[in-house]
């Protein structure tokens, strides 16, 4: 079990960001995360990344807290966190500085197989950022791949190049786990879909046994959380 | 270690205008030095020393702005994306103060430099060994008791507030432990008069009497017979200091949350 | 989710290993493909598709088991020599006929003026 979640809950001042979840995620899983906005996706991944800590229940990372093992989890947060002045070859220097097991060949690859222009982020579009910390976080050489809505706010085009990009970067014994909005576009790269409502497990099913039954996931999605 | 490397580079990009600000502003100050030959002979030294004391108290001021820029950080998720990077909190904390501690030393010794200049000026020549000991050995002695823990006091402070961001807000803790500094400051100083002294204390300047006596000019301080006597205690103390805000303020980021 | 040739999926009509098995006669029985022909690797197919290669590969098994494409170590996926192209052209007809025939049927037309309907549209397509 690469990731597991123990009836955790982890409650903020005003609500609850998510409520007595348990989970288990095994090596080799291409999981979609799905809910509307509030319902947990993005504590749920930072409670994985170890980013948040859990006010109740137990977040098991690689048989450890998931902060001692960050060197070993890639975690793309929603926020576009790049400092405006780094260019993509900062974005290297960064990242090979500080993870061992970044590979700057296949950034490379990866920064013009996304077309990413080699200037200041600050003058990229948001489709550019993206795609450059798209693939800032796939020349990682992880087994726990956190993407947190790596398509929110991505025009179409790039949209298709990162999911391409997924589906080409990974390695069938590592676990992505993909929250996005975009689920039309996305259902097709998920072995397995999550569904939260309002902080609680909805449904976790694997995804062709939905389509099974004559539903797309945004079918499914609207029955069930809608 | 290739990780403190890194985020020293890091600190150094996103640093370096405050950084190359506060080098470029001792132009400035040598100007205002150069324009005091207007007024007269007597009350030259006097205001000469007297901006290159206010040089030091506004590059204080920037240093501890330029260390204490947090904000802008937490708000962007930079902090996220360090808060998951392998290296400790230590060593974070280690390559942040690294960078401002170094500018801080640049900064004063070439504050130094301009006490030796404007001593020249006004006819004190000091030998090789006391022009030295203005231009290195005080500025170093004065920052390790003054600038140096005050700038690690500011880092501890930043990552102590930052680290009550998502539980609410900062800015209350963050007062509390501002007014505990301050009101323990007063026993930090006496308890440094204290036990001043007690060990044998560092001697710099002995040839200065010889030097001043030629400007009529008293400087005796401390101690007997033409030379500056520092204690040695303040400066292990501040030191010791400077390691301990530093240890917290590591500690205190590995368990932040993002 | 559509792609150049013929690979085109939808979300809502069924399991989607199941699809791509289609895809694959149907361009067999149409001749876009041909026996012998390499296939792309599941993880090219899947990333043109934006699925998981996973779910490829399971569409890749159930072909290969049905005796349509065969897998040579270290050379690929290809089209079996004698994959039943004949076979799957009919069946491909009678799922086209079968179409038709459900949809008129509908407007209670009788098979006469189905297949009037039919020649006239085809006679007329020729020219």
């Amino acid at each position: 079990m690469l990731a597991k979640l123990d009836q955790v809950t982890k409650r903020y001042i005003k609500n609850e960001g998510v409520r007595d979840l348990t989970l288990c995620f095994p090596p080799g899983e291409v999981v979609g995360v799905l809910g509307l906005n509030g319902s947990g996706k993005s504590t749920m991944l930072k409670l994985i990344a170890g980013l948040l800590f859990p006010t109740d229940g137990r977040v098991v990372v690689f048989d450890g807290p998931p902060r001692r093992n960050r060197a070993k989890i890639v975690y793309l947060g929603e926020t576009d966190a790049l400092w405006p002045w780094m260019t993509p070859k900062d974005a290297d220097r960064f990242m090979s500085g500080l993870y061992p097991d970044f590979d700057s060949g296949r950034f490379g690859e990866l920064l013009d197989a996304l077309e990413v222009p080699r200037r200041k982020t600050k003058t990229m579009s948001k489709g550019e950022r993206g795609r450059l910390r798209l693939a800032m976080a796939l020349s990682r050489d992880a087994k726990l791949y956190l993407l947190d809505e790596p398509l929110a706010g991505i025009d179409l085009i790039s949209r298709e190049k990162i999911l391409s990009s997924i589906v080409r970067e990974w390695h069938t014994d590592e676990t992505i786990l993909l929250s996005t909005h975009e689920v039309a576009e996305a259902e097709g790269l998920f072995e397995r879909t999550i569904f939260l409502r309002d902080g609680r497990l909805a449904l976790d099913a694997q995804t062709e046994d939905l389509r099974l039954q004559g539903k797309s996931v945004v079918e499914t999605f609207k029955e069930v959380l809608a | 270690m290739k990780g403190f490397a890194t985020l020293l580079w890091l600190e150094a990009r996103r640093s370096w205008v405050w950084a190359a600000a506060l080098i470029g502003s001792l132009a400035f100050w040598a100007w205002g030095i150069e324009q005091v030959r207007l007024m007269q002979v007597g009350e030259r030294l006097g205001v000469r020393a007297i901006l290159l004391i206010v040089a030091s108290m506004t590059g204080a001021l920037v240093l501890a702005l330029m260390i204490g820029r947090f904000r802008s950080e937490t708000r962007g998720g930079q902090y996220q994306v360090l808060l998951l990077t392998p290296p400790s909190g230590y060593v974070h904390v280690g390559a942040r103060y690294t960078f401002a501690a170094a500018t801080a030393i640049v900064y004063y010794i070439a504050i130094g430099f301009l006490f030796w200049w404007i001593a020249e000026k006004a006819g004190i020549h000091l030998d090789a060994a006391s022009a030295a000991q203005v231009t290195l050995a005080l500025p170093l002695y004065l920052m390790v008791i003054t600038i140096l823990p005050f700038l690690a006091w500011v880092l501890l402070w930043m990552v102590f507030i930052s680290s009550y961001r998502i539980s609410g807000s900062g800015w209350i803790p963050g007062t509390v432990m501002l007014l505990g500094s301050f009101f323990s400051l007063r026993f930090l100083v006496e308890g440094l008069i204290d036990i001043a002294y007690r060990l044998p204390s560092w001697r710099l300047f002995q040839n200065l009497q010889t030097a001043i006596d030629r400007a009529a000019w008293e400087a005796e301080i401390e101690g007997y017979g033409g030379f500056i006597a520092m204690p040695q205690e303040p400066f292990w103390v501040m030191l010791a200091l400077i390691v301990v805000f530093l240890a917290l303020a590591g500690r205190i980021w590995q368990e932040v949350e993002g | 989710m559509t792609d150049e040739n013929g690979w085109s999926l939808e979300m809502d009509a069924g399991p989607i290993y199941v699809q791509i098995g289609e895809r694959v006669r149907e361009q067999l029985a149409r001749g876009d493909l041909k026996p012998g022909e390499k296939l792309p690797s599941a993880r090219d197919l899947a990333s043109r598709l934006s699925v998981n290669p996973n779910t490829v590969v399971h569409a890749f098994e159930r072909l290969e088991a049905d005796g349509v494409i065969e897998t040579k170590r270290g050379l690929g996926t290809f089209v079996r020599e004698d994959a039943p192209v004949e076979a799957m052209r009919d069946e491909s007809l009678r799922a086209s006929a079968l179409r038709y025939a459900n949809d008129v049927r509908r407007l209670g037309v009788a098979q006469e003026e189905a297949l009037r309907a039919l020649k006239e549209v085809w006679d007329a397509g020729k020219a």
